[in-house]
């Protein structure tokens, strides 16, 4: 589903050079449920940007579904990640002045919709998450939890086949923080959604398909 | 999507009430300067109806002095007749002192059937037409068989002629002005006699005779193109000799019309210089909080283009945003400006309001996309990657 070929990352200033990803090859396979450890600073930030194509990579190539996304003009990468990839943040990344079901309806907006399609399936999503009576709060209004399950409902509005989880439930107890990724090993189990998951707490990383670690930039298992 | 911006701008409207307020104020202001500029525009299209280039006017200062009215206007007659006789003259005319661009008024009550009007009155005598080459609409303008007829004959301008008698032709009709019964003898051209940016007022033009001569001391004289300055002085002497007129004064009417035009050109240019800077402090305000914006929402620009949203897409966004506030404001703005033609505030026609409007629209929708190019150009710039990981 996602393969990284020798990918390598170095971010440049006047006065530095830091590596950030050194020679990283990766397959994520269709279905899989796979997380990222590391140390704060290694690149799993880094390399889940790179396979979201919010970042391209200094060398090498990435291959999503098979297709080569190097030099993809950024209306086509803009239709690729809006079509293929929904996107799960620690800090939730939600749009304050906007309703929950508005939020939701994001992605859908930037792909031909109707409003009422966009209603039905934002609603449908935030059901699917156990938010279906808090459709007309804010984000303000709800509490962490619940502000991560919006922010995965806006990740699976569209139906993606991948979802790139950048810690998930970095900002939760742990409480909340297993309701979270019982929905995403909900997904993965019924919808078959690939999901890539950066994070820092081993027992999440556990429930998991597969465990890759960096260190440094570098890929040590 | 313009529902969604409407949305998003609607949800912070305590924060976008100042500059929601500033646009309306541009708004109201552009909107008073482009009415002004409208209405003087489409007088300014307005033919003149006459004209004015090498037509001189003598101001004697004081009425002509005779042992009796007949005598003043044996004097008057003398007058035209020696004028008349001057290589370089082609016409002369008798005038209230009303000419055109001069800054005398004189009016009056006129009537007829139910309709009554306030008009300008003008006394002239029958080469006051020639003169000024005045076209007439209908009927005629004032000849030798108008002496002592049953009931003194009247020419109305247009604009008089539309106010009495509406679509009817109005020659022949019998009006009413000072408890005198009249009768319209011809139609004549609207002058556009004050300024080249006013609008023709209804007039009415009565022929001078004996028992109106003694308030008569004005003269138009239609000269040849090559007249000049000592021709000018040869006539002054001989219109000075035969007057004994002490305070004789002789004025182009091209020089009034351009004199009388800059009473209009001034202030206009002072309201445009004043608006302008206004307009300014607006751009810079704009610019200003659509940058401040880009910095402040940095991650949500980053999330909509991880979402899908392309850098045009995201710089679209922003414009459009800046377009929904100016929308809001003119919603407003246009709300007020209405008022103007519905409730005959100035009495300007309804259509130059409505051109004002259109035209204050287009200049705020204008400003607003100017102002919102290089924010949003900054805004497409921002890396989703680097925004998502600041917050």
């Amino acid at each position: 589903m996602i393969q990284l070929n020798n990918i390598e990352k170095v971010y440049r200033t006047d006065t530095i050079e830091t590596q950030a990803l050194n020679n990283i090859s990766l397959h994520v396979q269709k279905g899989e449920f796979l997380s990222i450890m590391g140390p704060s600073g290694c690149g799993k930030s880094t390399l889940l940007n790179l396979m979201g194509l919010l970042d391209v990579p200094s060398k090498g190539d990435i291959l999503i579904d098979q297709q080569v996304t190097q030099n993809m003009a950024d209306t086509k990468m803009a239709r690729f990640r809006n079509s293929r990839i929904g996107f799960i943040f620690q800090s939730y990344h939600l749009i304050n002045d906007l309703q929950v079901l508005d939020n939701v309806e994001l992605p859908l907006l930037y792909r031909k919709s109707t409003a009422k399609e966009r209603r039905e399936l934002a609603t449908e999503a935030l059901v699917k998450v156990g938010l279906g009576n808090r459709i007309k709060h804010f984000p303000t209004q709800l509490s962490g939890g619940q502000r991560q399950r919006v922010a995965i409902a806006r990740a699976i509005v569209g139906r993606p086949q991948i979802i790139l989880a950048d810690e998930p439930t970095g900002n939760l107890d742990s409480a909340m923080g297993d309701e979270i990724m019982n929905i995403l090993l909900d997904l993965n189990k019924t919808d078959g959604t690939t999901i890539v998951m950066v994070t820092h707490d081993a027992n999440m990383a556990e429930r998991t398909h597969r465990l890759v670690r960096l260190f440094d930039g570098s890929q040590v298992q | 999507m313009i529902k969604h911006l409407f949305k998003l701008i609607w949800n912070k409207k305590k924060e976008n009430f100042l500059l929601i307020s500033e646009i309306l104020i541009s708004f109201l202001v552009i909107f008073a300067v482009f009415s002004s500029i409208t209405y003087n525009y489409l007088n300014y299209r307005e033919p003149a109806g006459f004209k004015y280039d090498d037509v001189w006017m003598a101001d004697l200062g004081s009425p002509v002095q005779g042992e009796n009215k007949d005598s003043v206007m044996l004097v008057f007659a003398n007058l035209k007749n020696a004028l008349k006789g001057m290589p370089k003259v082609r016409d002369v005319s008798l005038s209230s002192n009303n000419v055109p661009f001069s800054s005398s008024m004189m009016g009056s009550g006129v009537e007829y059937g139910h309709v009554n009007i306030q008009s300008d009155m003008y006394r002239v005598d029958k080469d006051f037409a020639k003169v000024l080459q005045m076209k007439m609409q209908s009927g005629r303008w004032f000849n030798e068989t108008d002496r002592n007829p049953v009931y003194l004959p009247v020419v109305l301008n247009a604009a008089a002629a539309m106010a009495l008698t509406g679509s009817a032709n109005a020659v022949g009709k019998l009006v009413k002005m000072e408890h005198q019964t009249l009768r319209v003898i011809g139609v004549a051209d609207n002058l556009k006699d004050k300024s080249d940016f006013k609008t023709t007022s209804p007039g009415i033009y009565t022929l001078i005779d004996t028992s109106s001569i003694r308030g008569i001391n004005t003269m138009l004289i239609k000269v040849s193109a090559n007249a000049d300055a000592r021709f000018e002085d040869q006539m002054y002497r001989l219109i000075a000799g035969t007057t004994r007129a002490h305070n004789l004064q002789v004025a182009h009417l091209s020089e009034m019309r351009t004199k009388k035009n800059k009473e209009i050109i001034v202030p206009m240019v002072i309201l445009l210089i004043i608006s302008g800077f206004l307009i300014f402090n607006v751009a810079l305000g704009l610019f200003g909080v659509l940058w401040y914006n880009i910095s402040k929402r940095r991650s949500e620009i980053g999330l909509r283009r991880a979402l899908g949203a392309t850098a045009a897409g995201v710089s679209g966004q922003l414009l459009g945003e800046a377009l929904v506030l100016a929308t809001f404001s003119l919603i407003i703005g246009s709300f007020f400006a209405v008022q103007f033609p519905l409730l005959h505030v100035y009495d300007l026609p309804a259509g130059v309001y409505m051109i004002a409007l259109l035209l204050s629209v287009l200049f705020i929708y204008l400003l607003v996309i100017v102002c919102a190019l290089y924010p949003g150009k900054q805004a497409a710039a921002i890396h989703p990657a680097v925004a998502l990981h600041e917050d």
